[in-house]
Parts: structure tokens; sequence; C-alpha cells
């Protein structure tokens, strides 16, 4: 899992450290439900171009 | 008055546009204390506009359904020298130099613009609790929320100030007024009104649309706005084949929300449709997508802002965009390739369905400061709970219609969510149309 207080405190200018902590829970609920959709993708999945890229 | 209704009556000379445009402004002077729909009203502009339609009527001109009929702009469609805020502080000086591509269109339709009205901050929220301008309160009941982010829009209509008012959809920020102020919102499929001169939230998800008191007023604003035209005169819904999610959409849902969504579903069973019963792909799955896309499009559009005026922007969204600033620009990437296997997905249901019914939120409007709320026996953060219903399609890009489908015992309005292909929008309005005539609940006033 990603080390968020590590990343903001990277990120120029760094988020405020008061305010780090109230996004934890969320990021992690977020990374934890994104991983795993992450790693059904395949090289030969492309981005999305458009609601009528269905072919 | 509905807009189809003052068409009849500026064309029957019962009415002028100038009549019509006063008329909305004492509306406005009186409603806007009780319901803070509005950030700025234009009415010198909307006065000399109007006559100018009234002369043009006189000399035989006539530009449509719309000519002379009063309208407003959600704050965030670039007006030429009008102010243009967001909902922000940072903005509240902003005059734009030029029109929306929108503007333009409902200018060349004869529309006049009374206003701005007021939303969330950035659009990026669904209660319009505005911190900068004050909170968009609910005419159904003014303790709650109208929803977001076009908060403004949806009450503005509701309170009856308005036939119609512009909005924008990122992540239901049309649907969810529609559904708590009891009038119709339609998020066409994406790209197909321009956005160009509208602020954006996130580019791959915005999509701009009406907010309307009826069905057939959201047919004729949509169409001048830049979309296509949807003939009703025709309300035939008989052997249209309409999907029924078996899975996710009826899970959690207020006891009185689901009653009505499926009295919705009788009624289109009565007048003939074909009721069919479908699973649909991981909505869930869909929703987090949703989430990492927005979190990042916005974080882009607002970063400069963010780490410049930080204090002046309100703490909700300030906690938004700094979720984005974390997420990694390759995870942005996989959320649009995810995005095309749900897209594919979900485009098999079109072979089995020609629309698909769903609550549009799942529980009525809730108080304004109010963080949680009972989903059933199970309490969710507002936010979260509000869109889970939402999200998904800005992710599929497909048009969505929110329409009133009945009541709570308390008097608050219940949406119901009509989903169609993509550029499908005539068929969501034809079966919009036809539960409106049957149910009669368009006609309730707050």
């Amino acid at each position: 899992m990603t080390d968020w207080k590590k990343t903001a405190a990277a990120l120029d200018p760094p988020i405020p450290e008061p305010d780090v902590e109230k996004l934890l829970p969320v990021m992690d609920a977020l990374e934890a439900a994104f991983r795993p959709l992450q790693r059904s993708l395949t090289p030969e999945s492309d981005v999305w171009t458009g609601p009528e890229d269905v072919a | 008055m509905t807009i189809l209704e003052m068409a009849d009556a500026l064309r029957a000379k019962k009415v002028s546009s100038l009549e019509l445009t006063n008329e909305t402004l004492e509306k406005i002077a009186r409603e806007n204390p009780r319901i803070n729909a509005f950030i700025t009203v234009t009415a010198d502009v909307a006065r000399a506009r109007a006559s100018a339609m009234d002369a043009e009527l006189s000399h035989g001109i006539d530009r449509g359904p719309l000519h002379g009929v009063p309208f407003a702009h959600k704050d965030l469609v670039y007006t030429k020298g009008i102010r243009t805020t967001g909902g922000s502080k940072i903005f509240k000086d902003f005059v734009p130099d030029h029109d929306a591509d929108i503007a333009i269109n409902l200018e060349k339709a004869g529309a006049v613009m009374v206003g701005k009205t007021n939303l969330h901050e950035f659009a990026y929220g669904i209660t319009s609790t505005n911190p900068h301008f004050g909170a968009v309160r609910n005419p159904w009941d003014t303790d709650r929320i109208p929803g977001g982010s076009s908060g403004g829009s949806g009450a503005a209509v509701a309170a009856g100030i308005l036939p119609f008012a512009t909005g924008t959809d990122t992540g239901g920020s049309i649907r969810i007024p529609a559904s708590f102020c009891g009038v119709t919102g339609l998020k066409p499929t994406f790209g197909l009104i321009s956005k160009r001169g509208v602020m954006p939230l996130g580019w791959t998800m915005d999509h701009m649309g009406p907010i309307t008191k009826t069905v057939h007023d959201c047919a004729v604003a949509f169409h001048a706005m830049g979309g296509t035209a949807a003939d009703l005169k025709s309300t035939d819904i008989r052997g249209m084949r309409i999907g029924l999610p078996v899975n996710y959409y009826f899970d959690k849902l207020d006891l009185e929300v689901s009653e009505s969504v499926r009295k919705a579903v009788q009624t289109a069973a009565a007048l003939g449709a074909r009721i069919v019963d479908i699973k649909v792909p991981d909505v869930d799955a869909m929703n987090v997508i949703a989430r990492v896309l927005l979190l990042a499009e916005a974080t882009s559009v607002h970063h400069e802002n963010l780490v410049t005026r930080r204090t002046d922007i309100g703490a909700d969204v300030v906690t938004l965009l700094d979720q984005g600033r974390l997420i990694r620009g390759s995870d942005y990437v996989d959320a649009q390739r995810l995005r095309r296997i749900y897209c594919r997905e979900f485009s098999k249901l079109w072979t089995q369905v020609d629309c698909i019914f769903t609550p549009t939120t799942p529980t009525p409007a809730p108080k304004i400061g109010q963080m949680t709320m009972k989903v059933g026996s199970v309490d969710e953060d507002v936010r979260l709970a509000t869109t889970r219903l939402m999200r998904a399609i800005n992710v599929l890009g497909i048009p969505a219609l929110s329409i009133p489908c009945g009541f709570t015992k308390a008097g608050l309005p219940i949406g119901l969510q009509i989903l169609g292909a993509p550029r499908a929008e005539d068929t969501i309005l034809r079966v919009g149309a036809a539960i409106e005539d049957a149910t009669g609940v368009v006609g309730r006033m707050p």
C-alpha cells in the first residue's frame, strides 16, 4: 500500500500535515478497491475514447 | 408556466416576453431570499433582451419555442460581460470576454437570460452548500439541500421561478438536483453538447444539459442547447423493452424510493412496455474508476489555485483537490483503460433492452449540514451514498434522464433515472414523457 504521508510530504508544495491525516482513510479505501481492478488489465487494454467506443 | 405554455401564450399574444421577464424577476425577488438559488440577477439586460424578442415576434421573426422565454445559466457557463463565479471566491469578480457555446446557442434560440444560478463551489460536490455565496435551499423543505452541483438551477425551476435552467453533470450534478427538487434533468451523451466556455471540472466526464419542469420542455431545451431533436408528439411506448436491474441499483435504498420507482416500472408496463430483468456490470468498480478519474482531472483544473489560494477554497473542496494530488499518473491512465472495458461490457445490454430504469438517488434530499444518513438500516456518507447510482453513468458517457416519479410521506420528491444507449436521447425522453403523462406527478408544486 502507498505511504500517503510520505507521498504528500514529497509534493511541491507539500500537502499541509494536519490535512494529510484526513485523507488517509479515504485514500487507503480507494487504493484497496482500485488495485485489484488494475491487475485485470492486459497489455492490449487501450484507453477509453468515448461512449461509442464499443466495437 | 412551462416553456411550451409560454411559447403558446407568446404567439397568441396573451403575454409578452417583457411581461414574462418582469414576472420572473418579481419571483426571484420574492423567492430568492428563501432558497438562495441565484448568485447574479441580470434584470436590466434581461428586460432589454425581452423587449428585443417581443419586437422580433411582432415583425414575424420567430426563433422557435424558446423565443422570449426566461431562463438562467448555472454560474459556471461563461457569459460575455456578465460575471461567472463558478461558485468560487477566487472567481467572484471574473467577467468573461466571450460566451460559452451553449450561451450562444440559447441566445440564437431567443431565450432571455435573467441571471446566473448558485452551485457547489467549482461544481465539485453534491450539496450546493456554498461557503462563499451561501447554501442553496430546497424549495420543498428549506432545511434540506437541493442537491448539486447544479443546485441553484434545480431549486429555481422547482420553485416555479423559471421554466428551465442550464446544468452540468460530472458525477450526477444535473440528475441529483432533479431528483431532490422534483424536476426533470437530462445528462446527454458525452460530447453531444459543446463544453466550450464552461468552467471544467473533469474533462472526460463533464456533460452539459437542461433542467426543466417537464420532459416535454426538456426535449425543447436540449435541442436548443445543441442537442438532437426528439419527437414527443407520440409517447407510445408499447413494445419498448425496459431493463430493470436485478443487481446493485435496488440493493441499498430508502423504502419509499424503492416503492416509487417500482410503481413507475408498473406504469410503464401498463402502458405496454416490456419489462426485462437485466444484470448490470460491476457498478462499484465503475464508481471507483470514476473517483480516480475525477480526483485527478479536477486537481489538474484547479491545481494552481489550490497551491496559491488554498484558504480561499472551501474545506470540502480542498480535501478533494488534495486527494487528487495523490493520484499517480499511471493510475489515472489505467482508470481510462478500465473505463473502456466496462463501457464495452455495459454496451452489450443494449441488445437486450432499449432503456434501463433505476432510482436516481437512493434517498430523498438530506438536511443541510448533514454528513451521514441512513440508507435502509445503514449509516452512509451523504456524498458517497448520493452519488452511488450516478458516477458510473458519467464513466460510460451514456445519456440519463431523471424525472420525478413520486413523493415521500413527508412530501419530498423522488427521482426515477432512465438510462439509454449512446445518442438515444429521443428514446429516454419519449419513455420519460410517457411516464410523466401517465403519473401526473409533475403538476405538484412546493
